[in-house]
């Protein structure tokens, strides 16, 4: 009988389940060992996405500046006048709007890599968590080179207008990273519960074009955080996406650190999509193969 | 479980669950949850009470007609499908080329499907550019073929390419759904060689196909399965035999009849 040499003795047990956790420590493992294919895929995704088009990255920039555009002819021409000066609405407006559109394409990709994932579902094992993850990974990467287009459009509108309140360099940017990693993480934790709906229900993703329309306008996207009066306030803190884009606007547009509230406000969003969104998608994550 | 097995199967069943709607929508479900019906499905057991033990280092071969249960069965032994009742206790690596092939992006070339489809079995970044070119010259694609999009591919070229990269892995348990159907005499005779290969290095495999020559040149034993129950086990000849005689009568032999 020949023996094998490399043979290294990995047990697996396959049993059934209920709807509940898989052993989350070697699942976590699992994901952490393959987090390269997560990045790589994003990769090559934007790679196949953009490999017709030579255009491809330049409308990567030019995208959210067109919308942009456009959001901001709606808002004058709707509030024609009214308060603060225009670059700030503009920058307060910009800034927003790719913040959200971060958010919002972490959900959207996320929400369909699961029933678009399949054969890498039916044919290998892995930790199905990867594939929304790699969306919000390719949602972090296009949302990058808008902050350069942001600041453009800052150093040019301070150059025109040198009276204007927007600052320059302030230590608080220091709380960007912070807000970006919350934006992301309440993306991925929302993206991993649409990934699940869309599995069972296959036109969530249908539903889900309406959802993120209504969802940026109840942000304080088109309109400033505090211009919302009395009970109104609360759409700042029930929006999963509420206390990011305060932040956003706050130290972007304000040079200002974001208020104690808001901070914390920012960090529950975050952990509680993680885990609603974990718990959801991970104890399901087993019949994705027998549905799809 | 005994240290020389590779796969333990115990009384395995699978099911799955049809819902008979054309599509499920959310639409759909609030329809039906307002007019108080019900949702129709079907249950189709795909495997029933299956048991079954594989050993290090052997060629297990399956044969059935379609419908009976064998990529589903080779699905849970990957760990793809979670069984209904039962267990599957797997002991090594696994490394699956199931009938649809690797995880391939169509819009991507070889080159980087066989980087995403190594790095979603678990290697890391150093032991796929080392193999990379190995699998390129095993899988030996015509004129570049290699760095165009896979969507540019014959059938037999794509599965070329899924079985190059399926054996590359040095898996400890190899999984094979109908893998070499699509390859040219020439490559199957390759694809033989490695096969060998593998089992003289004492790596278990398992391969489902309708090529039965394929079972019984490659296998040293063999299962039938009909309508997701284990007919019969023994020799490949025989099994093929006997899996021949039931498709040319066209009804199961007598002593089946109870089952
Ligand atoms: N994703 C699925 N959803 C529902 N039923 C399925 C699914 N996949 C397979 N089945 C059913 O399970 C049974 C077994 O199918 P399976 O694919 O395992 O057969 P097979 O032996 O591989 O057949 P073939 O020789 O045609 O490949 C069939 O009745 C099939 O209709
Ligand atoms: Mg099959």
């Amino acid at each position: 009988m020949p023996v094998n040499e490399n043979f290294v003795p990995k047990i697996q047990v396959f049993e059934p389940h209920r709807a509940s956790l898989p052993p989350l420590i070697p699942y976590l493992k699992e994901f952490w060992t393959r987090r390269v294919f997560a990045t790589e895929l994003a990769r090559f995704s934007d790679k196949a996405e953009y490999l017709d088009s030579r255009l491809g990255k330049v409308w990567l920039v030019l995208n959210p500046l067109l919308l942009g555009l456009i959001y901001y002819l709606v808002v004058e021409i709707i509030r024609p006048g009214g308060g603060l000066p225009g670059l700030t609405r503009l920058d307060h407006l910009l800034i927003g709007l790719f913040t959200f559109y971060f958010a919002q394409n972490c959900v959207t990709a996320g929400a369909l890599s699961i029933t678009a994932g399949g054969r890498l579902i039916l044919n290998q094992a892995f930790p199905r968590a990867l594939l929304p993850f790699s969306c919000t990974i390719q949602a972090f990467q296009q949302y990058l080179p808008t902050i350069p287009v942001y600041i453009f459009v800052l150093v040019v509108g301070k150059w025109a207008y040198p009276t204007t309140e927007v600052p320059g360099w302030t230590w608080n940017f220091f709380w960007i990273p912070f807000i970006v990693i919350c934006t992301g993480l309440t993306g991925f934790g929302l993206a991993l519960i649409f990934a699940t709906l869309n599995v069972y229900f296959r036109d969530t993703n249908k539903l889900l074009t309406y959802i993120t329309r209504i969802w940026m306008y109840l942000s304080p996207v088109l309109w400033l955080p505090n211009s919302l009066r009395g009970n109104m306030k609360i759409l700042l803190w029930i929006n999963p996406l509420g206390p990011v884009l305060s932040a956003t606007s706050r130290v972007w547009v304000n040079g200002a650190s974001p208020s104690k509230n808001t901070i914390l406000g920012c960090i529950f969003w975050a952990i509680a999509s993680i885990m609603i969104g974990g718990y959801f998608f991970i104890s399901r994550e087993r019949d994705f193969a027998i549905r799809i | 479980m005994p240290e020389d097995l590779a796969i333990r199967i115990e009384d395995l069943s699978i099911s799955y669950k049809v819902s008979l709607e054309a599509k499920r929508t959310l639409k759909n479900a609030v329809m039906r949850a307002s007019l108080k019906q019900k949702e129709r499905t079907r249950t189709i057991e795909a495997v029933k009470h299956l048991t079954l033990d594989v050993p290090h280092g052997s060629v297990l071969g399956i044969v059935g007609s379609n419908g009976a249960g064998k990529s589903t069965l080779m699905r849970c032994v990957a760990g793809i499908l979670s069984p209904t009742e039962g267990r599957v206790t797997v002991n090594g690596k696994i490394s699956t080329l199931l009938a649809l092939g690797v995880g391939f992006n169509p819009a991507l070339s070889g080159r980087d499907n066989i980087i995403l489809g190594g790095l979603a079995s678990g290697l890391n970044m150093d032991e796929i550019s080392d193999k990379t070119d190995e699998i390129a010259a095993f899988a030996a694609l015509p004129d570049g073929f290699i760095d165009l999009p896979v969507r540019t591919y014959s059938s037999g070229m794509y599965g070329r390419l899924s079985f190059a990269v399926a054996v590359s892995m040095t898996p400890d348990i190899l999984l094979l759904d109908e893998a070499l159907s699509a390859g040219d005499a020439a490559f199957k005779e390759k694809s033989f060689e490695r096969m060998r290969q593998l089992c003289a290095e004492a790596r278990t495999i398992v391969i489902v196909s309708h090529a039965l020559a394929t079972v019984t040149d490659l296998c040293d034993s063999a299962i039938w399965m009909h309508k997701g129950q284990m007919l019969s086990k023994g020799k490949p000849e025989a099994i093929v035999d006997e899996y021949l005689k039931f498709l040319n009568v066209g009804s199961l032999p007598s002593s089946y009849e109870d089952m």
